[in-house]
């Protein structure tokens, strides 16, 4: 039973026990009072009684001294007075006690009676009124009436003499009787009043026994309530009852107030709650929602289903002018009454920004973990021992962009060195990556780039600019371990001979320099360097939408020495092939020309050294074009410009900085390549050479010495 | 559209008798196949909201699938005339469309069970046996 019902039995029982207390005290009261009446009366009769006892001997006393008088012919007018009261108090007594009650008592009838035979003869004597005596000289003596009254006197006191007893005795029965009725009518008035004593004393008990359960009831009561309070208080939910007329009930959570920033919400109706914080349309969703709820059309799991505030994105003030995004989860439970109506529908409400966020961020992260799976599949394409050299070299380059950071820098000058050197650098490696089709590491290097342009364009560099560089950097760094690490794993799936190949690779590259014979591992290096080549090719022909077809020749022949220079070398002038030399489709069958053009690559061993020939059958270089990209470059004055024959002109493609593309991509456009091209040839003691037929071919010729003037020059 | 007359007719009426409503041959074919109920007679199949109050006056069924999007005659107006004709025929909606307004807006309209496509035969089933319970 439940506190009300326990309150309610209470209750009837306490009017109860009350009523039959109030009847039992009103009974003694009635019949105590009624007691106390008869033992009252009964007192007055008994003490009428016991003074009617004495009467008899009085009046034959009377009557005696009167009759004395009389015979001594002294004065009797007294005695006879005395006698007259006597008679009248016994008669009025007796009458009295008649009245009272004692009508059936035997002895009252009995001394009334005999009381009446005495009035015969004494109402003669006390109705005497004369002189009796007549004075002479010769003494007093009595007058006739004195006689006869005498005679009467003698009479009565006869009578009184002989009956006195007798009345006597009656009286005193009457008296010991009524004296007996007194006792016990004040006995039973005794045990009357001991009752009413006892049955106070209960009414007592019960109404401190009925008090103290109260109280504890209240105690219990008002500690149900603070709990009640303290849970509604306390509660991180919001809660609340929804009545017939979807307002919001008397008692709610306190949680409602931060939710909502409201202070009152007893009798506002939801659709207030609501108005300002959704949409008009998700208002009348969710009306129609809570009008469903009353129905019994759908079982409470559907509803559930189709709650449209599971999640609702609201947007509140944050105190601080801006505005805070939170995640709201409205539930809805239907409260049914005994005969299972629904006659409440309980609200809770409770702020899920934290969980939305969770799984944003746990999105968030399975995307990455897609992103580094993508990244897999990328290095799984990927040979194990080009890969690894691709690793190394990048690395190595990177520690050179590290150490061109670090390098001390005053003057904007300096800084605008710094950046050119690591530009160079970065455009390398991004080169390599996208020739192994590692767009991952392409796109992180190409965003880097980006930002090196950025900084090239804005004035007065200061050390902090090169900041977010560092960042960027050491994210790069990161993603080229988490590639190792791959590549390793994989190395090891693939049963160790992916490592071996990693050996050779390395031994390859730290090989003897100078060699003309050709090396064990050159043949499958030149694979390599093949297939890294042609795949950069397809991909650069599908993203600048060209045709070409690329030939490579003697590449076994290229000694380790020059492995890496022979290949970066061949990854930028093929780029810059692809991007700047060979035309559209269409535009070479305006020239006449085959579709499809060729891009030819040879390694030669010559008796001085050896000799790399790279052409492409496009469009050639325009000395004039050359010129007018470096004026727009402002890499050279216009007059400078207009001086320049061709030859010079033709120069211009190994300055630093020059680009005629305007378009920035990941292939071309940043104006580095073929400077990097020329350093790394004329850091490794080599020449190059170019030859251009406007709209016919353009061809660079490489010379290299027979040993390579330092290996570190290839990547310094 | 087609009234069935399966062995069902020649003996005793069975306790529940299903009315199809899809636009989708397949989805119909689908429903009809997968409901694993004794109790249950499929009457008739409907491909819009016009075919399906003809055949509900012919067949008197006491549960409908209903589609939502369907030529003609959509799924929410015709559960409105269903209910109209028959107050306690029970409805369970399936359909594409997910958002919680339609579901809502169908349950106002008299529906009594929403089950999303694409569903599986135990969803199916679940839903359906719902709809029997009557709650």
């Amino acid at each position: 039973m439940n506190l009300f019902g326990v309150q309610h039995a209470r209750q009837i029982v306490t009017v109860g026990i009350g009523l039959l207390v109030a009847i039992v005290m009103g009974v003694v009261l009635l019949v105590g009072s009624r007691l106390a009446t008869q033992v009252t009366v009964d007192v007055g009769a008994l003490q009428t009684a016991s003074r009617l006892q004495a009467y008899p001997s009085i009046l034959d006393e009377q009557l005696s001294a009167l009759r004395d008088r009389l015979e001594e012919r002294s004065y009797a007018a007294q005695a006879l007075a005395d006698l007259k009261s006597t008679t009248a108090s016994f008669n009025h007594d007796l009458e009295s006690l008649g009245r009272a009650r004692l009508g059936q008592s035997q002895e009252l009838t009995d001394a009334m009676q005999l009381w009446r035979q005495y009035a015969p003869v004494i109402d003669p004597v006390t109705s005497f009124s004369g002189e009796p005596y007549v004075d002479t000289d010769a003494g007093s003596s009595f007058s006739k009436a004195g006689r006869e009254h005498y005679a009467n006197v003698k009479q009565a006191q006869l009578f009184a003499r002989q009956n006195s007893a007798e009345l006597h005795s009656l009286l005193g029965s009457l008296a010991s009787r009524l004296q007996r009725g007194v006792t016990s009518e004040a006995s039973r008035l005794r045990l009357l009043l001991s009752g009413g004593v006892l049955a106070a004393v209960l009414l007592g008990i019960v109404a401190a026994y009925l008090q103290v359960a109260r109280a504890r009831n209240e105690r219990a009561a008002r500690l149900a309530e603070e709990q009640t309070r303290d849970i509604l208080r306390t509660v991180r939910e919001g809660f609340f009852l929804l009545d017939a007329d979807y307002r919001i009930g008397a008692v709610w959570s306190h949680a409602l107030t931060r939710l909502f920033g409201k202070k009152s919400f007893a009798g506002l109706p939801f659709e207030e709650l609501l108005k300002d914080l959704v949409s008009p349309t998700t208002l009348a969703t969710a009306t129609k929602y809570i009008k469903l709820l009353w129905g019994e059309r759908a079982h409470e799991n559907l509803m559930k289903s189709i709650n449209p505030l599971g999640q609702l994105e609201i947007h509140v003030d944050n105190g601080h002018g801006g505005e805070d995004t939170r995640f709201l989860q409205f539930d809805f439970h239907r409260v049914t009454g005994p005969k299972g109506a629904v006659k409440h529908v309980l609200v809770s409400v409770s702020d899920i920004t934290a969980s939305v966020q969770l799984a944003r961020e746990l999105q968030e992260s399975q995307d990455n973990a897609n992103a580094q799976v993508d990244m897999m599949m990328g290095v799984m394409r990927i040979d194990p021992v080009q890969l690894g050299s691709f690793l190394d070299a990048t690395e190595t380059g990177l520690t050179v962009v590290n150490t061109i950071l670090k390098e001390p820098a005053r003057s904007d000058a300096d800084f605008r060195k710094k950046l050119q050197g690591m530009f160079r650098e970065l455009h390398s490696i991004k080169g390599e990556a996208s020739a192994i089709n590692l767009m991952t590491v392409a796109h992180r290097v190409h965003a880097l780039e980006d930002a090196v342009e950025e900084m090239k364009k804005s004035s007065g560099l200061t050390g902090n600019d090169f900041l977010p560089l560092v960042v960027k950097l050491d994210e790069l760094m990161a993603h080229l371990k988490l590639l190792r690490e791959l590549s390793s794993r994989f190395t090891t799936l693939r049963g160790g001979t992916g490592t071996g190949g990693a050996a050779r690779a390395g031994a390859a590259r730290t090989g003897e320099t100078g060699r003309y014979a050709v090396e064990p591992g050159a043949v499958r290096r030149a694979e390599e360097v093949s297939q890294t080549l042609q795949q950069l090719a397809s991909r650069l022909a599908s993203d600048h939408r060209k045709k070409f077809k690329l030939v490579l020749k003697g590449l076994a022949d290229v000694p380790a020495a020059y492995a890496a220079i022979v290949q970066d070398v061949l990854i930028q002038m093929l780029r810059n092939s692809a991007v700047h030399g060979i035309e559209a489709a269409d535009v070479r069958r305006t020239h006449r020309k085959d579709d499809t053009g060729l891009v030819r690559a040879e390694f030669h061993k010559k008796p001085e050294g050896y000799e790399l020939t790279f052409e492409d059958d496009g469009g050639g270089i325009l000395p004039e074009q050359l010129k007018a990209a470096a004026v727009r470059k402002q890499l050279v004055s216009q007059e400078e410009a207009d001086g320049m024959d061709s030859r010079a002109a033709m120069a211009l493609i190994f300055r630093p900085g020059f680009s005629t593309q305007d378009q920035v991509s990941l292939d071309a456009g940043r104006g580095v390549g073929m400077d990097v091209v020329a350093r790394t040839i004329y850091g490794a003691g080599g020449k190059i050479g170019v030859s251009t037929s406007p709209g016919k071919f353009t061809r660079f010729k490489i010379s290299l010495p027979a040993s390579a003037a330092t290996a570190d020059s290839a990547v310094a | 559209m087609s009234a069935v007359n399966g062995s069902a007719a020649a003996g005793a009426r069975r306790a529940f008798r299903l009315l199809i409503v899809d636009d989708s041959n397949i989805m119909r074919r689908r429903i009809e196949r997968s409901q694993q109920f004794d109790e249950l007679e499929v009457v008739g199949a409907a491909s819009n909201g016009v075919e399906a109050l003809e055949l509900f006056q012919r067949t008197d069924p006491d549960l409908v699938t209903m589609d939502l999007t369907m030529p003609q005659m959509g799924g929410i107006e015709c559960i409105e005339r269903l209910v109209q004709l028959k107050p306690d025929v029970r409805i369970l909606v399936i359909s594409a469309l997910a958002d919680k307004a339609t579901a809502i807006d169908a349950m106002e309209k008299g529906a009594n069970g929403f089950l999303n496509k694409p569903f599986t035969d135990r969803q199916l089933n679940e839903a359906i046996a719902e709809l029997i319970r009557g709650r």
